[in-house]
Protein backbone atom coordinates (compact mmCIF):
# COMPACT_ATOMS: atom_id res chain seq x y z
CA UNK A 1 0.00 0.00 0.00
CA UNK A 2 2.85 2.33 0.89
CA UNK A 3 4.57 1.53 -2.39
CA UNK A 4 1.41 2.36 -4.34
CA UNK A 5 1.08 5.66 -2.50
CA UNK A 6 4.69 6.61 -3.14
CA UNK A 7 4.39 5.64 -6.80
CA UNK A 8 1.31 7.81 -7.10
CA UNK A 9 3.04 10.77 -5.46
CA UNK A 10 6.07 10.41 -7.75
CA UNK A 11 3.72 10.17 -10.75
CA UNK A 12 1.99 13.40 -9.74
CA UNK A 13 5.34 15.19 -9.37
CA UNK A 14 6.44 13.96 -12.81
CA UNK A 15 3.10 15.07 -14.28
CA UNK A 16 3.56 18.51 -12.73
CA UNK A 17 7.09 18.80 -14.11
CA UNK A 18 6.08 17.67 -17.60
CA UNK A 19 3.00 19.90 -17.69
CA UNK A 20 5.05 22.90 -16.62
CA UNK A 21 7.71 22.10 -19.20
CA UNK A 22 5.14 21.81 -22.01
CA UNK A 23 3.40 25.07 -21.10
CA UNK A 24 6.75 26.88 -20.83
CA UNK A 25 8.04 25.51 -24.14
CA UNK A 26 4.79 26.45 -25.89
CA UNK A 27 4.87 29.97 -24.43
CA UNK A 28 8.56 30.42 -25.30
CA UNK A 29 7.87 29.49 -28.92
CA UNK A 30 5.51 32.48 -29.23
CA UNK A 31 8.61 34.73 -29.14
CA UNK A 32 10.43 32.85 -31.90
CA UNK A 33 10.50 33.54 -35.64
CA UNK A 34 7.90 31.00 -36.71
CA UNK A 35 6.63 27.73 -35.28
CA UNK A 36 8.76 24.76 -34.37
CA UNK A 37 6.83 21.51 -34.80
CA UNK A 38 3.51 21.58 -32.97
CA UNK A 39 3.76 24.77 -30.92
CA UNK A 40 2.66 28.06 -32.52
CA UNK A 41 5.35 30.63 -33.11
CA UNK A 42 5.61 34.37 -33.50
CA UNK A 43 5.53 36.41 -36.72
CA UNK A 44 7.53 35.18 -39.71
CA UNK A 45 10.46 37.58 -39.92
CA UNK A 46 13.30 35.90 -41.78
CA UNK A 47 13.28 35.15 -45.48
CA UNK A 48 12.93 37.05 -48.71
CA UNK A 49 9.47 38.50 -49.39
CA UNK A 50 8.23 37.26 -52.77
CA UNK A 51 7.12 40.04 -55.09
CA UNK A 52 6.81 38.34 -58.49
CA UNK A 53 3.93 36.95 -60.50
CA UNK A 54 1.62 34.33 -59.01
CA UNK A 55 3.60 31.06 -58.99
CA UNK A 56 2.36 27.66 -60.10
CA UNK A 57 1.94 26.17 -56.66
CA UNK A 58 2.26 22.56 -57.83
CA UNK A 59 5.70 22.46 -56.22
CA UNK A 60 4.15 22.51 -52.73
CA UNK A 61 3.06 18.90 -53.27
CA UNK A 62 6.73 18.09 -52.71
CA UNK A 63 6.89 20.19 -49.53
CA UNK A 64 5.92 18.44 -46.29
CA UNK A 65 4.62 21.51 -44.44
CA UNK A 66 4.53 25.27 -44.65
CA UNK A 67 4.60 27.97 -42.01
CA UNK A 68 1.44 30.06 -41.95
CA UNK A 69 1.11 33.32 -40.04
CA UNK A 70 -2.06 35.28 -39.54
CA UNK A 71 -1.76 39.05 -39.26
CA UNK A 72 -4.34 39.12 -36.48
CA UNK A 73 -3.26 37.61 -34.16
CA UNK A 74 0.36 37.64 -35.35
CA UNK A 75 1.02 34.00 -34.62
CA UNK A 76 2.30 31.28 -36.89
CA UNK A 77 1.82 27.55 -37.09
CA UNK A 78 3.14 24.66 -39.18
CA UNK A 79 0.44 23.03 -41.31
CA UNK A 80 -0.04 20.63 -44.17
CA UNK A 81 -0.38 21.96 -47.70
CA UNK A 82 -1.41 20.63 -51.10
CA UNK A 83 -1.88 21.97 -54.59
CA UNK A 84 -4.53 21.27 -57.22
CA UNK A 85 -4.75 22.90 -60.64
CA UNK A 86 -1.83 25.16 -59.80
CA UNK A 87 -3.53 26.62 -56.72
CA UNK A 88 -2.43 26.16 -53.12
CA UNK A 89 -4.72 24.93 -50.35
CA UNK A 90 -4.47 24.51 -46.58
CA UNK A 91 -7.05 22.94 -44.32
CA UNK A 92 -7.98 22.16 -40.76
CA UNK A 93 -9.71 18.98 -39.65
CA UNK A 94 -11.72 17.93 -36.59
CA UNK A 95 -13.64 21.22 -36.79
CA UNK A 96 -16.94 19.66 -35.66
CA UNK A 97 -15.36 17.96 -32.66
CA UNK A 98 -15.11 19.45 -29.18
CA UNK A 99 -11.32 19.08 -29.15
CA UNK A 100 -11.04 20.65 -32.59
CA UNK A 101 -13.10 23.66 -31.61
CA UNK A 102 -10.80 24.29 -28.66
CA UNK A 103 -7.52 23.42 -30.33
CA UNK A 104 -8.03 24.77 -33.86
CA UNK A 105 -8.51 28.49 -33.38
CA UNK A 106 -6.75 29.73 -36.51
CA UNK A 107 -9.50 28.89 -39.04
CA UNK A 108 -12.05 31.09 -37.24
CA UNK A 109 -9.41 33.79 -36.83
CA UNK A 110 -8.69 33.57 -40.56
CA UNK A 111 -12.35 34.12 -41.34
CA UNK A 112 -12.23 37.37 -39.35
CA UNK A 113 -8.99 38.60 -40.97
CA UNK A 114 -7.96 36.56 -43.99
CA UNK A 115 -4.56 38.17 -44.51
CA UNK A 116 -1.70 35.74 -43.98
CA UNK A 117 1.99 35.32 -44.65
CA UNK A 118 3.21 31.88 -45.63
CA UNK A 119 6.85 30.81 -45.63
CA UNK A 120 7.93 27.97 -47.87
CA UNK A 121 11.58 26.95 -48.14
CA UNK A 122 12.61 30.24 -46.53
CA UNK A 123 10.63 32.48 -48.91
CA UNK A 124 7.69 34.50 -47.55
CA UNK A 125 4.53 35.08 -49.56
CA UNK A 126 1.81 37.58 -48.63
CA UNK A 127 -1.53 35.97 -49.28
CA UNK A 128 -5.11 35.79 -48.07
CA UNK A 129 -7.17 32.74 -47.18
CA UNK A 130 -10.41 32.14 -49.08
CA UNK A 131 -12.58 29.42 -47.58
CA UNK A 132 -13.85 26.81 -50.04
CA UNK A 133 -17.01 25.06 -48.85
CA UNK A 134 -18.24 23.30 -51.99
CA UNK A 135 -17.12 22.45 -55.48
CA UNK A 136 -15.61 19.71 -57.60
CA UNK A 137 -12.11 20.80 -56.61
CA UNK A 138 -12.63 19.43 -53.10
CA UNK A 139 -12.68 15.76 -54.12
CA UNK A 140 -9.63 16.31 -56.29
CA UNK A 141 -7.88 18.10 -53.44
CA UNK A 142 -8.72 15.42 -50.89
CA UNK A 143 -7.42 12.76 -53.27
CA UNK A 144 -4.09 14.60 -53.40
CA UNK A 145 -4.15 15.00 -49.61
CA UNK A 146 -4.80 11.29 -49.06
CA UNK A 147 -1.83 10.40 -51.26
CA UNK A 148 0.46 12.88 -49.54
CA UNK A 149 -0.56 12.52 -45.88
CA UNK A 150 -2.11 9.88 -43.59
CA UNK A 151 -5.51 11.53 -43.97
CA UNK A 152 -8.77 10.03 -45.19
CA UNK A 153 -10.92 13.13 -45.47
CA UNK A 154 -13.27 13.57 -48.41
CA UNK A 155 -15.13 16.36 -50.13
CA UNK A 156 -18.18 15.40 -48.06
CA UNK A 157 -16.19 16.10 -44.86
CA UNK A 158 -15.51 19.59 -46.16
CA UNK A 159 -19.15 20.19 -47.09
CA UNK A 160 -20.26 18.99 -43.63
CA UNK A 161 -17.95 21.54 -42.01
CA UNK A 162 -15.72 18.96 -40.32
CA UNK A 163 -12.81 20.03 -42.52
CA UNK A 164 -12.27 23.68 -43.33
CA UNK A 165 -10.41 24.21 -46.61
CA UNK A 166 -8.84 27.50 -47.61
CA UNK A 167 -7.31 28.54 -50.91
CA UNK A 168 -4.13 30.51 -50.28
CA UNK A 169 -5.00 33.21 -52.80
CA UNK A 170 -3.25 36.39 -53.90
CA UNK A 171 -4.03 39.41 -51.78
CA UNK A 172 -5.94 42.41 -53.05
CA UNK A 173 -3.68 45.41 -53.67
CA UNK A 174 -5.05 47.25 -50.61
CA UNK A 175 -4.26 44.28 -48.38
CA UNK A 176 -0.67 44.14 -49.61
CA UNK A 177 -0.19 47.83 -48.79
CA UNK A 178 -1.27 47.13 -45.17
CA UNK A 179 0.71 43.93 -44.89
CA UNK A 180 4.01 43.00 -43.36
CA UNK A 181 7.48 43.27 -44.80
CA UNK A 182 6.79 46.40 -46.82
CA UNK B 1 0.20 21.38 3.81
CA UNK B 2 1.77 24.81 3.31
CA UNK B 3 5.08 23.06 2.79
CA UNK B 4 3.59 21.15 -0.14
CA UNK B 5 2.50 24.34 -1.89
CA UNK B 6 5.99 25.79 -1.46
CA UNK B 7 7.49 22.65 -2.95
CA UNK B 8 5.06 22.76 -5.89
CA UNK B 9 5.94 26.40 -6.50
CA UNK B 10 9.66 25.70 -6.41
CA UNK B 11 9.34 22.76 -8.80
CA UNK B 12 7.25 24.82 -11.23
CA UNK B 13 9.74 27.72 -11.15
CA UNK B 14 12.77 25.45 -11.51
CA UNK B 15 11.18 23.55 -14.40
CA UNK B 16 10.08 26.71 -16.22
CA UNK B 17 13.50 28.31 -15.86
CA UNK B 18 15.25 25.16 -17.06
CA UNK B 19 13.09 24.99 -20.17
CA UNK B 20 13.44 28.72 -20.87
CA UNK B 21 17.19 29.07 -20.29
CA UNK B 22 18.89 25.80 -21.19
CA UNK B 23 19.25 25.51 -24.99
CA UNK B 24 17.52 22.53 -26.56
CA UNK B 25 15.33 21.63 -23.61
CA UNK B 26 12.28 23.32 -25.13
CA UNK B 27 12.82 21.42 -28.36
CA UNK B 28 13.15 18.12 -26.49
CA UNK B 29 9.97 18.82 -24.53
CA UNK B 30 8.11 19.61 -27.76
CA UNK B 31 9.37 16.35 -29.31
CA UNK B 32 8.03 14.30 -26.40
CA UNK B 33 4.74 16.22 -26.50
CA UNK B 34 4.45 15.60 -30.25
CA UNK B 35 5.00 11.87 -29.77
CA UNK B 36 2.33 11.75 -27.05
CA UNK B 37 -0.11 13.61 -29.30
CA UNK B 38 0.61 11.21 -32.15
CA UNK B 39 0.06 8.20 -29.90
CA UNK B 40 -3.15 9.68 -28.50
CA UNK B 41 -4.51 10.46 -31.96
CA UNK B 42 -3.97 6.95 -33.39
Amino acid sequence: MLILKRTGVIGLWLLLIFSTAVVTAAYKQRFEDGPNRVFSGGPLIAGELYRGAEPDWAFVNDVSTLELQLLSPAQSRRIWVASVQGKMYVWSGYMNSFVGQIWKSWPAQAERDARVVVRIDGIRYERRLVRIKTGAVLDELMAVVSKKYPSRSSGADVESGNVWVFEVAPRAAADVAEGVGS
Amino acid sequence: MKNVYVRIGLVVIATALSVWVIPGVDDAVESVFQILVLIAST
